[in-house]
C-alpha cells in the first residue's frame, strides 16, 4: 500500500501541482481552468509511469491527455488546448536537454548522440501523441462536436 | 460601409490574436469568419508568428489591404479565450463598426492578469513540484523552489538589464539556474545537482513552442511549423549552452 502511495499518488499529486504552478505562468484564470490543466499533468504522469517510462509511454501518455483535452471541451462547451497544453509540459524532456549538455561538455560523443535522438524521440512522441489522440477522438465523435462548441 | 475601419479592426483581432499564442489556422479563421459576418465575400487572411496581413475588396472591387507586424510573444491563455468569445460575439451580432472596434481595443485591458508576485510564485512552485517527479527529496523540492524563484524574477524584472533577446535571456536564466543550484548543493541544502538543476530548468523549456510547432504541421501550415521548429531547437540549445557556463562557474567555487 505504502509503495503504491509513493510510486504512483505522490508524483501524480506532483505533477498536479506542478502543473497549477503553470497556470499561473501561461496566464490561466479560474479554478475550473487551472484544476483542468492540473488533472491533465497527474493523469498524464499516471500513463506514463504505469506504460513504464519510455518513448512509448511518453505518446501514450499525450494521447491521454489529448483526449481527456477532447472530453473537456465537450463539458466545458468550449476549446481547452491551451489547458492540454500545459498538461503536457511535465512530460517534455528537460532532462534530456541536460543530459546530453552533460554528455557533450565531457566529451562522450556516442552517450551525447544517444541522449539527444532520445530527447527528440520524447518530443516528436508527445507531439504526435497529443495531436493524433484529439483529431482521432474528433473523427469518432463528430457530432458531439457539434455540441460542444457553439460555433466551430 | 466604412471598409477601412472593418480592415483595421479585423486586423487588430488577428494581432491580438496571435499575440495570445493561438495557432496559426484559428488566426486565418478567426479573422476570415468576422469579415464574412460583415457581408465581404472572400477576404484573403495570411498568417505567420510575426505578421498578420488582411485583404479586402469592397464590392465596388477596391482592394485593400493591412498588415500587421507581431512582435515576440509568449501565450498568454486568458487573452486567447477573451479574444475567441469575442470574435464568436462578434461573428453572430455583427454590431455596428464603432462599437465593434472599442470592443476589440480594449481587449488586452479589459484581459485578467495574474500580478508579477503571483507569476513569480508559479516560477518557484513549478520546479519545486518537479523535483520530486525526477527522484528528488524534500530538500531538494526546497532548493528547487529556490532555483525557480531566481529564474522568475530575473525573467519578470530583469528584462531591463538582460534586454529582449530571448536566446540570451534564456541562457542567461539557465545559466543563473544551474550556478544557484550547484551552490546549494554545496552549501548542504540540495541533495543531487542534476534534479534541481532540471528542476529548475523545465520553466524554460520549449515545451509549448515544440507542441504548437507540431499542432501547425497537422494543420498544414509548414512555414509557420518550421519557424517555431527552429524557435524551439534555439531556445533547447541556449538553455543546454546557459547550463553548461553555470556548471563551469560554479566549478570554481
Amino acid at each position: 500500500m505504502e509503495a503504491v502511495f509513493l510510486d504512483y499518488v505522490l508524483p501524480c499529486v506532483c505533477a498536479f501541482l506542478a502543473c497549477v504552478g503553470f497556470t499561473l505562468i501561461f496566464n490561466i484564470h479560474g479554478c475550473f481552468g487551472k484544476l483542468i490543466a492540473g488533472v491533465g499533468g497527474a493523469l498524464g504522469w499516471l500513463v506514463y509511469l504505469l506504460a513504464g517510462s519510455t518513448i512509448f509511454a511518453a505518446f501514450l501518455a499525450a494521447a491521454a491527455i489529448g483526449v481527456f483535452g477532447e472530453v473537456m471541451s465537450r463539458v466545458r462547451r468550449c476549446p481547452v488546448t491551451g489547458y492540454v497544453l500545459v498538461a503536457l509540459l511535465p512530460l517534455v524532456p528537460g532532462g534530456g536537454i541536460y543530459y546530453a549538455m552533460r554528455h557533450c561538455v565531457a566529451g562522450e560523443t556516442e552517450p551525447f548522440l544517444n541522449t539527444l535522438l532520445r530527447t527528440f524521440g520524447m518530443a516528436a512522441a508527445l507531439a504526435v501523441g497529443a495531436m493524433l489522440a484529439s483529431s482521432v477522438f474528433r473523427a469518432l465523435f463528430p457530432r458531439l462536436r457539434r455540441h460542444g462548441k457553439r460555433s466551430p | 460601409m466604412d471598409y477601412e475601419k472593418l480592415l483595421n479592426m479585423a486586423a487588430e483581432l488577428g494581432y491580438q490574436l496571435m499575440y495570445s499564442g493561438a495557432e496559426i489556422y484559428r488566426v486565418e479563421e478567426s479573422v476570415q469568419r468576422l469579415l464574412h459576418a460583415y457581408g465581404l465575400e472572400r477576404p484573403e487572411v495570411f498568417a505567420i508568428p510575426n505578421c498578420v496581413i488582411v485583404s479586402v475588396t469592397t464590392p465596388e472591387g477596391h482592394p485593400i489591404t493591412r498588415m500587421r507586424r507581431v512582435p515576440a510573444h509568449g501565450t498568454d491563455i486568458e487573452l486567447l479565450e477573451h479574444c475567441n468569445a469575442l470574435c464568436r460575439r462578434l461573428c453572430a451580432e455583427a454590431p455596428p463598426l464603432d462599437e465593434a472596434q472599442a470592443r476589440t481595443a480594449a481587449l488586452p485591458e479589459e484581459t485578467p492578469r495574474h500580478s508579477p508576485r503571483w507569476m513569480l510564485l508559479g516560477y518557484g512552485v513549478a520546479p519545486a513540484f518537479f523535483a520530486p517527479l525526477f527522484g528528488g527529496g524534500l530538500w531538494d523540492t526546497v532548493s528547487a523552489f529556490l532555483c525557480g524563484l531566481a529564474v522568475g524574477a530575473c525573467l519578470l524584472y530583469g528584462g531591463r538589464f538582460i534586454g529582449a533577446n530571448s536566446f540570451f535571456r534564456t541562457a542567461l536564466c539557465s545559466a543563473l539556474a544551474a550556478l544557484l543550484a550547484m551552490l546549494l548543493v554545496k552549501a548542504g541544502v540540495g541533495r543531487s545537482v542534476d534534479v534541481v538543476t532540471i528542476s529548475a530548468l523545465m520553466v524554460l523549456v520549449p515545451g509549448m513552442a515544440l507542441t504548437n510547432a507540431m499542432r501547425e504541421i497537422m494543420a498544414g501550415d509548414t512555414f509557420s511549423a518550421l519557424s517555431r521548429t527552429a524557435d524551439a531547437i534555439l531556445a533547447a540549445s541556449a538553455i543546454a549552452l546557459g547550463a553548461a557556463a553555470g556548471q563551469a562557474l560554479g566549478g570554481l567555487f
